[in-house]
């Protein structure tokens, strides 16, 4: 569906390199520096390509997305050696709905920067499910396949992540009417 | 439907990720229910405010150039044309999705994509068909035969879409599947051309609603036109002839296969 006239049999360049944004997009969010991001996307090509004769399906991008972000969660542990590491649990952070009508936060006057603040405060799994939701217009279904959890989870992990982002842009507001 | 079951399933409505049955339910229910309407209002405001104002990082040409070359060291084979995609813009479906909560709320559309009505269904018809390639939801009846996907429809549209297969000039039907276009059960039937899709989205103008303008948005071709008391609209990637041929095409061998179109 990317390329208009695509000739057949596909090759690397004309079915990942396109994606490009994609994956820098992705790589920027979770690891929030220029540097890492690049080196992390460097990376996740390599393997892609490395990988490509077993890539058999038609979402080119979703299966890239997958190794960019797997490149991405390797980078942010390896940054975090030392440190004692602890599964995700979902459950930890917060209810998945509820609270939100209290402290309704009125979106339409929501500026960038502190939506941009509130986004990169977020956990890293809270911020990679808007990013690939609502930035690279994944479906659930993707998603689910990208992250390797099961399409119930995606569901209440993205309603935690919104409910999570609400509650940050109203705090991050919050600091900027403070001197 | 009733609020607790209502407020589970709200962001996967206002996110179009629901089936029809229950996408009409819920629809159903946020007409009467002040309280879940406000719920899918503010989830909509809140989707539509991240989507317009979280950065959208682009890779920088510095990062583009030394991945090509590292790849090219690592045994990648140059293509003969260099081809770069345009980048799909989530935004439209979103423009889509949001278009069609909003008319279902009876609010007020206001994206300055475009105002008129015609212009939201063509929005629309863009983005079911980018959902369908993106949400492997292509087809509910996998079917070639046109004499298997028509019945198929029957019970469950209170009209009859025109089927007609166009594989002898190169555009197989493929099968169907149930949309929704401006609030209102639609058609949708796939062709494929080589390894594009075709989209053909057939809805009654009973309620009053128009066919799209035909426009050319991100790369998807409209085509939009009325008949027999029915809108329709192709929506396809493949080049602005080649749709134009196909509908043309497609519009001949339907008016033949109707003698009746009153019927």
């Amino acid at each position: 569906m990317e390329a208009l006239e695509p000739p057949e049999p596909q090759s690397f360049e004309e079915l990942m390199l396109p994606h490009m944004d994609s994956a820098y997009n992705i790589a920027r969010w979770l690891l929030k520096d220029p540097h890492q991001a690049d080196d992390a996307v460097q990376e996740a090509f390599l393997r892609a390509l490395k990988a490509f004769a077993r890539f058999r399906g038609t979402d080119g991008r979703a299966w890239l997305l997958t190794i960019v972000r797997n490149t991405c969660f390797s980078q942010m542990r390896a940054n975090k050696r030392g440190s004692r590491e602890e599964p995700f649990v979902d459950e930890l952070h917060g209810a998945p709905d509820g609270t939100a009508m209290e402290n309704a936060v009125a979106w339409t006057e929501v500026r960038s920067e502190t939506l941009n603040k509130a986004l990169e405060r977020l956990p890293a799994e809270f911020r990679e499910v808007i990013v690939l939701h609502e930035l690279e217009g994944m479906s659930y279904r993707q998603i689910a396949a990208i992250t390797d959890i099961p399409l119930g989870t995606v569901m209440s992990r993205l309603a935690r992540a919104r409910a999570k982002l609400e509650a940050g842009v109203a705090l991050v507001a919050k600091e900027e009417t403070l001197p | 439907m009733n609020c607790t079951e209502s407020r589970k399933l709200i962001e996967a409505f206002t996110d179009g990720e629901l089936d029809l049955v229950r996408h009409t339910e819920l629809e159903e229910h946020v007409r009467t229910c002040d309280a879940c309407a406000a719920l899918s209002k503010s989830s909509v405001e809140r989707r539509s405010a991240v989507v317009s104002s979280a950065k959208r990082f682009t890779a920088p040409e510095s990062l583009r150039a030394s991945v090509r070359e590292t790849l090219l060291a690592n045994g990648m084979k140059a293509a003969a044309v260099q081809a770069r995609a345009p980048r799909i813009q989530p935004f439209l479906h979103y423009v889509g999705l949001a278009a069609s909560v909003a008319i279902a709320l009876g609010l007020g559309f206001g994206y300055g994509v475009s105002r008129t009505r015609s212009g939201i269904v063509a929005n629309e018809a863009v983005a079911n068909h980018l959902r369908s390639l993106q949400a492997n939801h292509l087809m509910d009846v996998v079917s070639t035969d046109q004499h298997t996907v028509k019945p198929w429809f029957a019970g469950k549209l209170d009209f009859s879409p025109p089927v007609v297969d166009l594989a002898d000039i190169g555009f197989p039907l493929v099968g169907g599947r149930l949309e929704r276009i401006g609030g209102h059960p639609a058609a949708a039937l796939v062709f494929r051309r080589k390894l594009h899709v075709i989209n053909v989205y057939v809805w009654p103008q009973s309620d009053g609603s128009a066919a799209p303008s035909s426009a050319r948005m991100n790369g998807f071709g409209v085509l939009g036109w009325s008949e027999a008391g029915l809108n329709f609209a192709a929506v396809s990637e493949i080049p602005e002839d080649d749709l134009k041929g196909f509908v043309s095409e497609m519009r001949r061998r339907t008016a033949s296969a109707t003698p009746n179109p009153s019927q």
